[in-house]
């Protein structure tokens, strides 16, 4: 294991998601919906360096496999990121995060006449219309959304 | 079969040059018909509008065009005097009106309410103003008057002039106006800016240019597209004060104009065309609003019978 991933102690059983963009790691935490209630241990290294970024964090989730659906939401946050699934010390899946064509109940929309920001029992649906330039668009309204801006649900 | 039967009109992006001749079409054929034939298209057939926001000419122009095919309408055009007031949900209605009609016309306050009622409308449903996102049959008898007065779209320098950042008429002419060959100048108070968010698909496919004076452009435009300041949409009463007539066209502006050009507008007008231009050859905002019923009538026939007419 490269020395950045031993900054925080190895783990036997959960999620390691590594290259995190540096300084997002709180917003990955946060579009995730971890905040530690559930009382498995997480551990955060952030602004780590690295050879591929100049600096980058580091997530663990102690007994927790994420799935596809959860670790895509970082495809917009941060796209270079991978998942490390760990079973009993050992690395059973890597995998990257997938930018899907389509970005359910993850963030509201920011324009705040929009429907989906009203009381109707609605979802916000974004269409991602150019994932190179990782360009959002409101499938109702079809403002075109500064993912910066964006808010979670 | 006919590709607009049964369908929902909610945006003008969902629609390309094709489909707008279609319906340019199939209104000459509404204008031309046997009133007996065309009272056929809408036989036993009921709109229902819901109109969440104040309108005149739109929500009389469905139910004339509705009547116009031989149809019956219902609808809200209060809601104080419906169950929303109660607190019933959008949705809740939406299912409502879905039961009673063949077809539904809806207007609303929000951005995307037309794509969600399209969702929940066992019936098609049609957009008659969605927030200041769009309004797409007021786009269809925009171009349908260019076409009638102007005997073509392609190859016009079109000005359209006022408040294009909360003007839904002006985002749904622009997204009609991008499937043809046109010069596109826009020209609004600075605060008043077309939403940049809001046009990103089309920038590519139309060639526009900005500016606040009207002057700049006057001599040039066959088509001036005046929009009046919308009061209610503002966040505050003195961003509006600063802005109310900006532009006023009236016999001066005329006589600055291309002798052949013409003055359009969704209307209401509040001060920015003068009543005296109304009688100018140039005027066209009132034929503009009776087109309006003929392009409406085409395509409730043409969303009402599989086989078009």
């Amino acid at each position: 294991m490269q020395e950045s991933n031993l900054i925080v102690r190895r783990i036997k059983d959960g999620t390691v998601i590594d290259h995190i963009e540096g300084g997002r790691g709180l917003k990955v935490l946060e579009a995730l919906g971890i905040d530690g209630k559930d009382g498995n241990v997480i551990t955060i290294a952030l602004n780590v360096p690295s050879g591929k970024f100049s600096k980058k964090d580091i997530i663990k989730v102690e007994n927790k496999f994420l799935q596809d659906f959860d670790t895509n939401k970082l495809a917009v946050i941060s796209p270079k990121a991978t998942i490390n699934i760990i079973k009993d010390y050992k690395l059973v899946e890597k995998r990257r995060v997938f930018l899907p064509n389509k970005i359910e109940k993850i963030f509201r929309c920011s324009n705040p006449d929009c429907i989906t920001n009203s009381n109707e029992d609605i979802e916000s649906t974004m269409d991602v219309i150019d994932k190179t330039g990782l360009i959002l668009r409101c499938k109702y309204c079809t403002r075109i959304l500064d993912v910066n801006q964006l808010k979670y649900c | 079969m006919n590709e607009f039967y049964q369908k929902d009109i909610i945006s003008v992006k969902d629609l390309e040059k094709p489909q707008f001749e279609k319906i340019f079409a199939a209104t000459d054929r509404i204008i031309q018909m046997d009133p007996n034939e065309r009272r056929e298209l809408g036989r036993g057939k009921t709109l229902g509008y819901l109109f969440f926001e104040p309108s005149t000419r739109t929500t009389l122009s469905f139910q004339a065009a509705m009547a116009l095919i031989g149809g019956t309408s219902i609808g809200i055009s209060d809601v104080s005097l419906s169950s929303t007031k109660k607190g019933e949900s959008l949705a809740d209605t939406l299912r409502m009106m879905s039961i009673y009609s063949d077809i539904l016309a809806l207007r609303h306050s929000l951005d995307g309410s037309s794509r969600f009622a399209a969702e929940i409308s066992s019936k098609p449903v049609i957009n008659a103003g969605s927030g200041t996102e769009e309004h797409p049959t007021q786009a269809i008898q925009d171009l349908y008057t260019i076409k009638k007065e102007k005997n073509k779209i392609d190859g016009l320098k079109i000005g359209i002039i006022g408040d294009l950042k909360y003007g839904r008429t002006v985002y749904s002419l622009l997204y009609a106006l991008a499937n043809y060959d046109v010069d596109i100048r826009l020209i609004s108070p600075e605060s008043l800016k077309i939403r940049s968010d809001s046009i990103y698909e089309i920038q590519k496919k139309l060639s526009l240019k900005e500016s606040t004076n009207l002057e700049e452009y006057i001599d040039e435009l066959d088509v001036i597209y005046v929009t009046r300041i919308q009061k209610e949409r503002f966040p505050d009463e003195e961003e509006y004060q600063k802005v109310r007539g900006s532009y006023k066209i009236g016999l001066d502006v005329i006589q600055k104009m291309k002798e052949n050009a013409i003055i359009m507008h969704p209307l209401p007008r509040i001060d920015e065309i003068s009543t005296d231009v109304d009688n100018t050859p140039q005027a066209k905002y009132f034929k503009q609003a009776e087109y309006g019923k003929f392009t409406r009538a085409a395509l409730l026939g043409l969303i009402l019978n599989q086989n078009g007419f």
